[in-house]
């Protein structure tokens, strides 16, 4: 009965949450057109620029979908992680290092001559290992010498973004041969055995293989963190990491595998991003979507469904925002300014439940 | 003293000849599903010591957080000084006249006493030469001896606890709350706080002070109301003659009908009974734990327990007397295998467990209740069920899944075991009462597979009657079945009373054995000093 009661009590709490996070999101989209519209732009103009790069085409939906992709794997890891209190924040640097091992493999490691499917799922699992050893080199500096996560993962991150920059600018690592002063500083083209199938095989609407494999893996971090002895223990030793030491937990391995399984979702995005979209490597080959990311999982509060959501509004604003600029010359930055408020909004939101919820 | 059948009509009858300083009317909370006070009136008079009484969770912290605005109430007037009462918060309490020191104490450590106290109340420059004299004036006035400039971090609990008080003082209130101060005390320490209350009184400030140690209201409470179940069930002007009324109203049972050594604690006569008791129940031969030399240093190298030396046989239970800070909580976290030894050994049943993880000290048959509970004993994020098998979910793991059908059911016959007074497994473990809280934390590590050594450090702290009665209760039990107990405890009418031997700590060394007797009092107080005979 007060088992009911409780569970009725959650629900509603949820759907409260749900709608005060659709407010924030409208109300930051209201102050991001009042500003379209004091910089001279007909709100028509922008809106339907907006709507075209979002959602105007079989093309349009795929791509905001694909940048989901990457957004909530990123995302996925950052909760994976906070659920034992660790804060990643080195989306960035695990999405560059799971380009540059993409990359490698597809081009260099022979992925490309082996047989079936394995083309294109070898380059994927060595950007997620490379990932999840950029995620696992925090946890190993935390658990040995208790450096703070937040600060390893960050600056572990811009360390990946300039080894990117350094492979694409020596031959000797990955940039394509100097045939002509031309050449671009990037690698080659990945063959396309090893570029994930599109899951229509129409050209048009560039959804690939990333989308199901990202939702099996969703649910299965998912259910790890709801339904498993071992997501109970993430929790122990997030809350209490003394109290979970003294009742047998090892709080070591936990913190190393489960910042190992954040990088290595991370690395996975940069994978789809690689084999799925760009197909080469470029110096600004994530330009931001590991920080994005970060805001995605920050934004679901601990929950899987709650990341997949952010994680498509982040893609479609995206989207929509670039096309803005293009088509309606608004800065896609206001886009930037929407998350901001967003993130505001709903931190604010949030500090005023938890107010509310203890009594004051 | 009256039992009160109706809460309003037990407040009708206290009206005292003078207007009293503070009066409640039918105050009433809830939070969520729990009624925690219910239609309580009490009135408070100027210079009045007034003691609120009730086991864990009977709503005296609940009502003082209404009084000091922390909470707002659900229903009831209060009249402060005459006129309608009604915190918007603490902020606000203080300003109208009242203050309130916690259980848990809001002091920097890093910063010196002048600078904490000066921390809520300075614009602009700081008069730290001013607010040290002020603190010396205090300091004289109400017998509170503190160091102006000494840094928080230094100072004992006692100490820290002055400087709350004085934090409170400065303010000059008309009404002082003190919600549960001796429990975190030592002995002598409670002494001089029960001065600095009377002091605090006899200058007219109306004192309220929760308790659940009928020593301390014999001494020095003018009235008592007592708390049950979020209501008043009695209320007494004469409360010294009076007691056992007050004990029975508290927990509706007789204190001769009492554990002999809960009652010893409570300041209520003990009976030599369970000494004989003793001499028949165990002794059954076998070491349950045997320490060798074992040495903690800190990282300045001073011996924090020096060259321990014991041996606990099954079924027996051996108490550590000492001040605390000598020794006992590394003791306690070296054998939990918290901490690792500098040097010596120790072996659980003959089985070396020095320098093994308390995983491994778990799976040798070791149960632990720590000292603290919340840091170390429990996550009060989780739910009681996840509490109760903490160190042993992979119990409850069916095809990889975590099977909470099956974890509630066990949690539910261990908390009927146990009881473990909750609405159900699932409520959060915060949520409980302490003396709840410490059930379940006991309940969990009596229930260690292959249980040797119950190693229960202060297991009674913050307790009420009826709780440390359950506990102590299942210690012999557990001793019984051939369990060896050992017994951290700075309350040395504890030790008495349930140990057999006792083992007195000093500057982390041992200063001598003792049979636990009544008759050996004097010996161990004079040895917990570092008086060798």
């Amino acid at each position: 009965m007060t088992t009911m009661a409780l569970n009725l009590w959650q629900q509603m709490r949820m759907q409260t949450a749900i709608w005060i996070s659709l407010a924030a999101v409208l109300f930051a989209v209201l102050v991001g057109l009042a500003l379209v519209a004091s910089m001279g732009v007909p709100l028509s103009d922008a809106i339907v620029a907006f709507a075209d790069g979002a959602w105007g085409s079989p093309y349009a939906i795929a791509a905001s979908i694909n940048r989901a992709l990457a957004l909530g794997l990123v995302g996925i890891g950052f909760v994976l992680a906070n659920r034992a209190n660790l804060t990643n924040v080195g989306g960035e640097g695990q999405i560059a290092l799971g380009g540059i091992a993409a990359t490698a493999m597809s081009l260099y490691g022979g992925a490309s001559h082996l047989p079936g499917p394995l083309p294109f799922i070898v380059p994927m699992i060595a950007a997620a290992l490379a990932g999840g050893v950029w995620g696992g080199i925090a946890g190993v500096l935390k658990a040995k010498v208790g450096t703070n996560e937040v600060i390893s993962t960050l600056l572990m991150s811009f360390i990946a973004i300039w080894l990117v920059y350094w492979c694409v600018q020596s031959e000797v690592l990955l940039r394509q041969p100097m045939n002509n002063t031309a050449t671009l500083p990037e690698s080659l083209e990945i063959p396309d055995v090893t570029k994930l199938p599109l899951l229509t095989g129409d050209p048009g609407m560039p959804l690939h293989w990333g989308l199901p494999i990202a939702l099996v893996l969703a649910v299965i971090v998912a259910i790890v963190l709801d339904k498993t002895v071992f997501g109970l223990r993430l929790r122990a030793v997030g809350l209490n990491p003394t109290a979970a030491r003294r009742a047998g937990i090892a709080i070591v391995p936990s913190i190393l595998l489960v910042l190992f399984l954040a990088g290595a979702l991370g690395g996975l995005a940069g994978s789809f991003m690689l084999q799925g979209e760009q197909y080469s490597l470029k110096a600004r080959f994530s330009s931001g979507y590991g920080f994005d990311g970060l805001v995605v999982g920050l934004l679901a509060r601990g929950s899987v469904p709650g990341v997949i959501a952010s994680a498509l509004l982040f893609g479609f604003l995206r989207s929509g925002g670039i096309n803005m600029e293009l088509a309606a010359g608004v800065p896609s930055a206001i886009v930037m300014v929407i998350q901001g408020i967003i993130i505001l909004t709903l931190a604010g939101a949030a500090f005023w439940m938890e107010r509310k919820k203890s009594g004051k | 003293m009256q039992l009160a059948e109706h809460p309003l009509e037990a407040g009708a009858a206290a009206v005292m000849e003078p207007p009293p300083l503070l009066s409640l009317r039918g105050m009433g909370k809830r939070f969520g599903s729990l009624q925690a006070l219910d239609g309580v009136s009490v009135e408070i008079a100027s210079g009045e010591i007034h003691c609120l009484l009730g086991e864990n969770g009977a709503g005296k912290s609940t009502l003082c957080n209404l009084v000091f605005g922390v909470y707002q109430p659900d229903a009831g007037v209060m009249q402060f000084g005459g006129r309608e009462y009604r915190p918007s918060g603490p902020a606000d309490a203080l300003t109208q006249g009242i203050a309130m020191v916690h259980q848990h104490f809001s002091l920097v450590p890093d910063l010196s006493v002048v600078d904490n106290l000066l921390l809520g109340q300075a614009r602009g420059i700081l008069k730290r030469g001013e607010c040290a004299q002020r603190v010396r004036t205090l300091s004289e006035n109400y017998g509170l001896a503190l160091d102006p400039f000494a840094r928080i971090r230094d100072l004992s609990v006692g100490e820290r606890q002055r400087v709350e008080i004085v934090k409170c003082l400065m303010r000059e209130p008309r009404l002082l709350v003190l919600d549960e101060p001796t429990a975190v005390l030592l002995p002598i320490e409670i002494e001089g706080l029960l001065q600095v209350c009377q002091r605090v009184a006899a200058q007219g400030c109306g004192v309220v002070l929760v308790t659940h140690k009928l020593a301390e209201i014999k001494k020095i409470a003018h009235r008592v109301t007592v708390l049950r179940g979020g209501r008043v069930v009695a209320t007494s002007n004469d409360p010294a003659n009076e007691i056992d009324l007050l004990v029975r109203a508290m927990i509706q049972r007789d204190l001769e009908g009492l554990d002999a050594s809960a009652s010893a604690m409570f300041g209520a006569p003990a009976t030599d009974a369970p000494e004989q008791d003793r001499e028949i129940g165990h002794r059954i031969e076998d070491e349950a734990l045997q320490v060798n030399g074992l040495t903690v240093r800190d990282a300045e190298g001073v011996a924090r327990l020096d060259n321990f030396t014991l041996i606990v046989n099954r079924g027996e239970i051996v108490g550590i007397a000492g001040v605390e800070g000598n020794g006992q909580s590394e003791l306690a976290a070296v054998l939990a295998g918290m901490l690792p030894a500098t040097d010596g050994r120790f072996f659980v049943a003959g089985k070396n467990m020095t320098g093994k993880s308390p995983q491994e000290v778990t799976a040798a048959g070791v149960g632990v209740v720590p000292e603290d509970r919340h840091a170390v004993a429990c996550i009060t994020g989780m739910s009681l069920a996840e509490n109760l098998f903490l160190n042993r979910l992979d119990r409850f793991k069916r095809w990889g899944l975590l099977d909470r059908k099956a974890l509630r059911e066990s949690a539910r016959a261990l908390m009927q075991e146990f009881d473990v007074r909750a609405a159900g497994p699932d409520l959060s473990f915060g949520s409980l009462s302490g003396g709840n809280q410490q059930k379940a934390v006991l309940g969990r590590e009596l229930t260690t597979e292959g249980l040797v050594l119950l190693l229960a450090a202060q297991p009674t702290r913050g307790l009420d009657v009826g709780a440390v009665e359950a506990v102590y209760g299942q210690i012999r039990k557990a001793c019984e079945r051939g369990v060896g107990v050992l017994l951290i405890s700075s309350e040395l009418d504890e030790l008495i009373s349930v140990a057999d031997r006792i083992v007195v700590l000093y500057r982390g060394r041992i200063m001598g054995h003792c049979v636990a007797h009544a008759s050996e009092r004097e010996r161990i107080g004079a040895m917990m000093a570092g008086h060798v005979e």
